[in-house]
């Protein structure tokens, strides 16, 4: 029996019907349209790759595992919702300069789980941003330009708005 | 992508609707509290037929809510439906409680530490390679059919503890070996019981959970002040997999209480480890000792003698933390 759920994406309040078995993944990647967030190797199963990385009430999540049902009246954030209109997020200028994306396929779920942290933890040392993405699988980069990315990311974003 | 399996959800108020419901589905309603595990099931359908839940009851809505962690009058307690990372987060759990802390950080990703419940991992399911393969591949002892696959097969990973009922998988859970070392008792709706006496020993059953029962509550008492608690986790990678063995243990002032965990169909205490220490000084030569009793009763399977090796080495390197401070 599907249910009529409500909850905050990226900002803007979305009312989608939802099947007790859809996950959070399939509604916003087939019903949203939202097709950043990624479905890997895992098919649902979830074998901890991360691309399917979500942030819901300031926590990263697997989506593919999450029934959509229970995000209703919750605070929803992808990959979509990380730019905003004057331009990319200073992770994603980060993971450009940093060359922190080879294939891509992990780089969304990368950027939430990177952005639940610096959220919560605006300096973090090397352990930190490691312990972070510890549910992120990349198969190309080997971490290290990743790690990168986040320590420059969180450097910039320490600076004051306009400051040198 | 694989078609999933359908089911309805139904959102208990309170505990005794939640119960009642699960008594009135008779085995086809499941408790569902972060749902980690239910998804990639329903998707990837291990079970046979007859085993798969129509209803899963969503323990969230429960009102008043069994998220809570708080110590009164020496007692720890925490809500069943506590997540993982706030357990590992929480100061005083990780201040007097560090093996409890430690294992509760040492779950899967930080993902499903966000999402995962205490009581989720104590009952997960007892599991080997065979059970979980796709499709009921093979329809094994846990799920009423009538071999073991892995006693002649692939049993790298399996018990070193002998088998329930010719079941050799065993229970990964990170949480239950810390609950036995730290002596915590598990209350459901029915019942107070001992940790060492949750995990049961029927197939197909994990835990001695009857069908219209959840847990309520963990409660912890507090360790001794001059004892020390650890948690040790080897696995293939350092996070998200299954623990390869894990255990935990609190040693000091007159106590001493060791648990291993993956090493056999429920969590193993490893007693004969505790009696030797008992009296002694914590050295190299008492943890070698202890280490080399608590497998002394090992009985490996084909491919897994090599887990022996893990356990003592897990038991030795907790006795050792458990003297620094």
């Amino acid at each position: 029996m599907s249910t009529r759920i409500s909850f905050i994406l990226n900002g803007s309040r979305v009312t989608v019907d939802v099947e007790p078995w859809e996950s959070l993944l399939d509604v916003i990647r087939k019903k949203l349209g939202l097709k950043g967030t990624k479905l890997a190797f895992c098919r649902g199963a979830c074998g901890g790759c991360g691309a399917c990385t979500v942030i819901i009430d300031g926590r990263a999540v697997y989506s593919s595992i999450l029934p959509a049902y229970k995000v209703d009246g919750r605070n929803v954030i992808t990959i979509e919702g990380l730019a905003s209109p004057e331009g990319l997020h200073p992770l994603q200028e980060a993971f450009v300069e940093a060359g922190a994306i080879q294939c891509g396929f992990c780089t969304s779920g990368m950027l939430m789980s990177a952005k639940a942290l610096l959220d919560e933890n605006p300096d973090p040392s090397d352990d930190e941003i490691k312990d972070a993405l510890r549910g992120n699988l990349c198969r190309c980069t080997g971490y290290v330009k990743i790690i990168e990315a986040i320590k420059l990311a969180s450097k910039r974003m320490r600076r004051p708005a306009g400051g040198g | 992508m694989r078609t999933i399996r359908k089911f309805e959800f139904l959102n208990a108020r309170t505990i005794d609707e939640a119960v009642n419901t699960l008594a009135a589905y008779k085995g086809k309603a499941w408790p569902f509290a972060g749902g980690t595990d239910i998804l990639r099931m329903m998707r990837f359908q291990p079970l046979p037929e007859n085993l798969y839940p129509e209803v899963l009851i969503n323990l969230k809505t429960i009102s008043p809510s069994l998220e809570y962690i708080k110590e009164e009058d020496g007692i720890l307690s925490i809500g069943a439906l506590t997540k993982l990372v706030d357990i590992a987060n929480n100061a005083l759990v990780g201040e007097r409680y560090s093996a409890l802390a430690n294992a509760a950080n040492k779950v899967a990703s930080p993902q499903i530490r966000n999402m995962a419940t205490i009581s989720g991992n104590i009952c997960q399911l007892t599991h080997c390679l065979y059970f979980s393969k796709p499709d009921n591949r093979f329809h094994c002892l846990r799920k009423g059919g009538s071999e073991c696959p892995a006693q002649l097969g692939d049993n790298r990973y399996c018990s070193i503890f002998g088998d329930v009922n010719g079941c050799v998988a065993v229970n990964t859970s990170d949480i239950a070996p810390a609950l036995i070392a730290l002596n915590a008792r598990i209350k459901t709706n029915k019942r107070m019981v001992n940790a060492g006496e949750f995990w049961d020993v029927r197939v197909p059953g994990s835990t001695i959970l009857d069908e219209d029962e959840i847990v309520v509550e963990i409660q912890v008492p507090r360790p001794p002040p001059d004892a020390k608690s650890v948690f040790m986790k080897f696995s293939i990678r350092s996070s998200i997999d299954f623990p390869i063995v894990n255990g935990a243990a609190l040693i000091g002032d007159g106590v001493a209480r060791i648990a291993l965990n993956a090493v056999a169909p429920k969590p193993y205490r490893a007693t004969k480890a505790e009696e030797v220490l008992k009296g002694k000084t914590i050295d190299e030569t008492a943890a070698e000792e202890a280490a080399i009793a608590a497998v002394s009763e090992a009985s490996p399977l084909s491919f897994n003698k090599w887990k022996i090796s893990v356990a003592k080495a897990i038991v030795k390197r907790m006795v050792l933390n458990t003297k620094s401070r």
